[in-house]
């Protein structure tokens, strides 16, 4: 997936087909349920993934075809010239509604107490296509409930419809076979694979495209109804892959982060991995609020005017005492402040880019080896002049800093290093967590997190893409961008941008890399309530 | 609603109109913004027509929708002699919110329009007095747009600590770290 | 729009402030008035005071929700409100409700317009002094108010009416009880009309005061009681029938002058009227569903609910989805108290309005208050603007 999409080897041939009596042009040999899909048409389906191999069990997306007698999965159907396709026939809603029936038959009455009500497929689909009220007066068969499938996930079987999205994303997507499917007939079930559990660091993707509630995520059960949450569209700060995402909240309290559905191809396409689903907790948990001086909490004006006094002190001296690092943590607009400030206000300043060491937690499929979000886009903004942090601990042992202004929360320093930091007549550090940097800094500045700004980031492959800010900001947290502006306002210099898409604009304006970038047009977050909802 | 209204109104004004349709026996024109007083008049004053009654006018802003233009504004008419009833609308961009005023065609219009200025800020050229209907005059906003969120609060009288409150609900109000518990 | 183009501020003017909050003024409003001696020679009127963003409220909610915020439309007579936005949800949905539902939407919706009315008399009668008229048209008024609290639950917000039919039946011994009641509240309206009607002090006070014609009621958009008193002949329930109001036979009166008694005349027979259309409904009314069971409308029974999964996942959806119109707009519109009350609904085919628009027909009125107190005098400013009867929930939303 780190790959950039294949271009098409070569464009495939239009053919003519009819469906319901209208004319379309569809692509040979291609899949017939994604074409109709992806016309708009009204169809059902529970098994079929774009993503994954076409097994036709659900049955549900049957559609009738010229000159055949029986029924024929869409899913499975593969467009040839002339077909004739069949979607709105009595016959056909019929054969909809049966298989409904039959799906439901063992269904239990779980809506109550099911995590995936209001974004349910099979909710959707009886809602659609169904309106029958039961037929059955039997005692329905029961299953294994609230079964763990492993670290992370719950497994109600009662609810399982055997659609085998899980099974087969375990095994052709991730390559890691972890679930089957046991026993037969009415009593099949889904199960761990013999001897295994469901532990695979993609795991929670089964949750997403399990169309019913039968597969929950063990952190996001019975936390909220789906319904009331809002989604804002984003991206994952969890490494530079920079996944797209959707970041649920509400009232300023996020409660998960999920990849986009499948109409999103690049990068991610809908997968995401569980590292990074769970990033959401940092947003909230044991964050920085208000700014520190020598320990002490106080006001902004305090501690602004502090660095604001130190850098002052400081121009007017030997500029390169001053250091500045950027974040490769924080956003393309924040860089690109904190790379002016140091270039052309402090000329003659060391600029840094602080930044977490490349690991190797990475792996084949998302997760990338480089924890940092943004490390491409700090490094443009610091126009190639930025040093490492190891050239940050050197300058700090010999000596040949006073000032020393750190952006974000990555800074790592040895234990020498960061003592000397601490020793400098202004260490100060807009971060959003505590760390050791952060309890040896004299300032403090308290600063917001990705899902609390507007911003854009740019990834290994050098893709720039936009934050959305989903929350408000921690009490009296504030933007990267804007405390630099304040700072430098304060030190005298002319540092005048009002919001982060003026400084986008700038930014793009100038430096190369963001220059085909699009800050995007406003998207008020979604309520996921009224036919609104995913399911 | 009536159909032989709406192909008298095409017959006569077939460049000013830009679609028509009916839904559930309601007949609508989509018209031109700046044909809107002429095709007014005509249809109070053309025997036969005589819609002699401005029924009702509002907007309709389509943000969510992503249409563009943003906004629409709807008028529905009544004859009172001849009971048919036509709804016109005209469509309104947000970077040029204006349309021209019928308070001179029908005196209801009047107030109409003030109330959709006030709740939508569209303003009406040529009207006597547009100003605020139902909120106060101090109210900042327009609160029937749909980027206007429901719950905002205003200070009922403006003075400068207001202000701060002012900006805080405009960012939306900052926030404190959820208890441990994990409920709200 | 003013008739005069003084200034209300001019110095040769008295500026005298009625109301917000004012024992005369019923609903809050606002009314200035520039006068020399006791004419009124400018007027201004504010309205306003009860705005509570209905229409903000509604594109928050379901289709379903919305009918609470109706119930406080018009609080005289909230049945006609719940009555009217129904019938154009079930417009836009292009649903019929059963016609027993029909029925009970006809005889609930004319005992409101009775209250709407006889509020009307108490208000116009008390506010020009009259205090008698008064307790015996609440004494007659909460009668009815009990029979509604039978059918519904409550006396004021009824919320009785549901998209596709109403909520449930009538209860036990109803038509019994109405038939019963109908007569005393004539006793009352003929108290009423024997004290007021031909009242010296009352004819002098209304008569020839705020005159409006024909063809000024029609540009100011007014509908209802206003509008005949004026001499126009528009009720929607005869000109465009719903419900089952053209198999009933009633009468329609007219004014003739314009002024202030024919509207209060049109509202005294309009009682009578309203009482012959109830009489007319309970015998008509046949048995059979008081909803309808389309799936996509109506959630099921509650035995099947908790007990079948389809019929969960139909309630389930139906709630928290709402309903799902087709994608289109209409507007609908019924004769409530005041006139046409007008419902213009547009759906994005989602479970709530993207614009849920409420006609109000005192606003009309009240947009033509300005001009009708002008060249009158002060004392005149009170029975005028009670014969518009507006009701600040209707008007102000």
């Amino acid at each position: 997936m780190s790959d950039e999409k294949k271009t098409d080897e070569k464009v495939p041939e239009l053919v003519a087909i009819t469906i319901d009596g209208k004319s379309y042009q569809a692509p040979k040999g291609g899949n017939l349920l994604q074409f109709m899909l992806g016309e708009g048409l009204e169809i059902s389906y529970f098994c079929w993934h774009p993503g994954m191999s076409v097994v036709a069990v659900c049955r549900q997306c049957l559609v009738g075809l010229k000159n055949m007698a029986k029924l024929v999965p869409a899913c499975q159907t593969v467009i040839g010239d002339g077909m004739e396709v069949d979607n709105s026939s009595e016959k056909v809603l019929d054969a909809r509604r049966q298989l409904l029936e039959f799906t439901l038959v063992n269904h239990p009455v779980d809506c109550p107490i099911c995590d995936k009500a209001g974004e349910c497929v099979l909710q959707k689909h009886y809602m659609d296509w169904d309106h029958q009220p039961s037929k059955i007066d039997h005692p329905k068969v029961h299953k294994p409930k609230a079964v763990d499938l492993g670290p992370r996930i719950v497994l109600d079987d009662e609810r399982c419809i055997l659609c085998t999205r899980c099974v087969r994303f375990m095994r052709e997507i991730v390559g890691d076979p972890q679930l089957v499917i046991a026993n037969r007939g009415n009593h099949a079930v889904l199960t761990v694979a013999p001897g295994r559990r469901l532990d695979h660091p993609y795991s929670l993707n089964t949750v997403d495209i399990c169309p019913v509630g039968a597969l929950t995520d063990k952190d996001f059960r019975f936390k909220i109804r789906v319904w009331e949450l809002s989604a804002t569209r984003s991206v994952c700060n969890g490494c530079a892959t920079g996944c797209r995402c959707e970041v649920h909240h509400r009232r300023n309290r996020i409660y998960r982060l999920v990849p986009p559905r499948y109409k999103n191809h690049d990068i991610n396409e809908s997968w995401m991995c569980d590292y990074g689903r769970y990033t959401y907790k940092a947003v909230a948990a044991d964050r920085l609020t208000l700014p520190r001086v020598r320990g002490q909490e106080g006001g902004w004006d305090d501690a602004l005017g502090r660095v604001a006094d130190a850098l002052k002190k400081a121009m007017g001296g030997d500029r390169s005492r001053i250091g500045v690092a950027l974040g490769a943590d924080a956003t393309n607009e924040d860089n690109f402040i904190a790379a002016r400030l140091a270039l052309q206000f402090l000329e003659g300043s060391r600029l840094y880019l602080a930044a977490e060491p490349i690991g190797s937690q990475g792996d084949t499929f998302l997760r990338d080896n480089d924890p940092n979000p943004n490390r491409a886009g700090a490094e443009a903004c610091g126009r190639g002049k930025a040093a490492s942090a190891e050239q940050l601990g050197a300058d700090l042992k010999e000596g040949k800093l006073d000032v020393l202004l750190v952006v974000g929360d990555r800074l790592h320093l040895d234990e020498e290093a960061m003592g000397k930091a601490a020793a400098l007549d202004c260490f100060a550090i807009q971060a959003t967590h505590p760390s050791a940097a952060v309890s040896k800094a004299q300032v403090v500045l308290p600063a917001c997190m990705w899902a609390e700004v507007d911003g854009t980031i740019t990834n290994r492959d050098r893709k720039t893409q936009r934050l959305r800010a989903a929350v408000a900001p921690v009490d009296f947290a504030r933007p990267h961008w804007e405390i630099l502006v304040q700072i430098a306002r304060r030190a005298g210099l002319t540092l005048d941008f009002s919001s982060a898409s003026a400084v986008f604009r700038a930014m793009s304006e100038e430096i190369e890399l963001f220059g085909g970038a699009e800050w995007g047009r406003e998207i008020p977050p979604q309520l996921l309530r009224y036919a609104g909802s995913r399911g | 609603m009536s159909k032989q209204v709406l192909d008298r109104l095409c017959q006569r004004f077939p460049e000013a109109v830009l679609e028509t349709h009916g839904f559930r026996g309601d007949e609508t024109a989509v018209v031109r913004r700046e044909e809107i007083g002429a095709i007014v008049r005509w249809l109070r004053d053309e025997p036969g027509l005589e819609m002699s009654m401005l029924t009702d006018m509002t907007a309709v802003d389509f943000l969510q929708q992503g249409h563009d233009p943003r906004f629409e504004v709807v008028y529905h008419l009544f004859s009172v002699p001849h009971k048919h009833r036509l709804r016109l609308k005209v469509q309104v961009p947000e970077q040029d919110i204006q349309v021209p005023s019928l308070a001179g065609l029908y005196k209801i219009a009047d107030w109409l329009e003030r109330e959709i200025w006030d709740m939508y800020g569209i303003r009406f050229k040529g009207h006597p007095n547009l100003k605020r209907i139902l909120l106060y005059e101090e109210f900042v906003g327009h609160p029937l747009r749909k980027d206007y969120p429901k719950d905002r609060r205003q200070p009922l009288v403006r003075r400068p600590e207001n202000e701060i409150a002012e900006v805080l609900a405009r960012r939306g109000k900052a926030r404190s770290l959820p208890t441990p518990g994990g409920a709200r | 729009m003013t008739t005069t183009d003084r200034d209300l501020e001019a110095p040769d003017l008295t500026t005298v402030n009625m109301g917000p909050s004012h024992p005369a003024m019923h609903g809050t409003i606002h009314i200035k008035v520039g006068l020399e001696g006791e004419l009124i020679r400018k007027a201004e009127v504010n309205i306003g005071y009860l705005h509570r963003g209905f229409e903000k409220e509604a594109e928050a909610h379901s289709w379903q929700q919305i009918f609470p915020y109706t119930d406080r439309l018009n609080y005289v007579s909230p049945m006609l409100n719940n009555v009217g936005y129904a019938l154009a949800v079930e417009k836009l949905l292009g649903i019929t409700a059963p016609e027993r539902a029909q029925y009970l939407r006809v005889i609930v919706g004319e005992i409101a317009r009775i209250c709407d009315h006889l509020t009307y008399m108490a208000a116009q009668t008390m506010e020009m002094g009259a205090f008698t008229p008064y307790f015996y048209v609440m004494k007659g008024r909460d009668w009815l108010w009990d029979l509604l609290e039978e059918i519904s639950g409550a006396r004021l917000t009824h919320s009785y009416v549901r998209i596709g039919g109403v909520a449930w039946d009538l209860p036990e011994g109803f038509k019994e009880k109405t038939l019963e009641l109908l007569p005393r509240i004539d006793t009352v309206v003929v108290e009423l009309d024997k004290l007021m009607t031909r009242n010296r002090i009352f004819l002098d006070r209304m008569q020839n005061i705020a005159v409006i014609s024909a063809e000024e009621a029609v540009s100011y958009g007014w509908t209802g009681p206003c509008l005949r008193g004026s001499g126009v002949d528009y009720d929607v329930r005869k000109t465009h029938p719903y419900l089952v109001y053209d198999r009933m036979d009633f009468e329609i009166p007219i004014g003739t002058d314009g002024d202030n008694m024919d509207r209060y005349l049109v509202r005294m027979e309009e009682m009578r009227q309203s009482a012959r259309i109830i009489r007319q409904a309970l015998e008509q009314i046949p048995p059979g569903p008081v909803c309808t069971d389309d799936k996509l409308v109506v959630i099921p029974r509650k035995a099947a609910t908790y007990n079948t999964i389809e019929e969960m996942i139909n309630h389930f959806k139906l709630v928290i989805d709402g309903i799902r119109p087709p994608v289109g707009e209409v507007y609908s519109y019924t004769e409530a108290g005041n006139g046409e009350l007008g419902f213009y609904l547009v759906s994005d085919g989602t479970g709530r309005p993207v614009k849920c628009r409420v006609r109000p027909p005192c606003f009309m009125g009240m947009a033509a208050l300005e001009r009708m107190i002008t060249g009158h005098m002060v004392a005149d400013v009170i029975p005028t603007f009670d014969t518009i009867n507006m009701i600040g929930g209707e008007c102000d939303r």
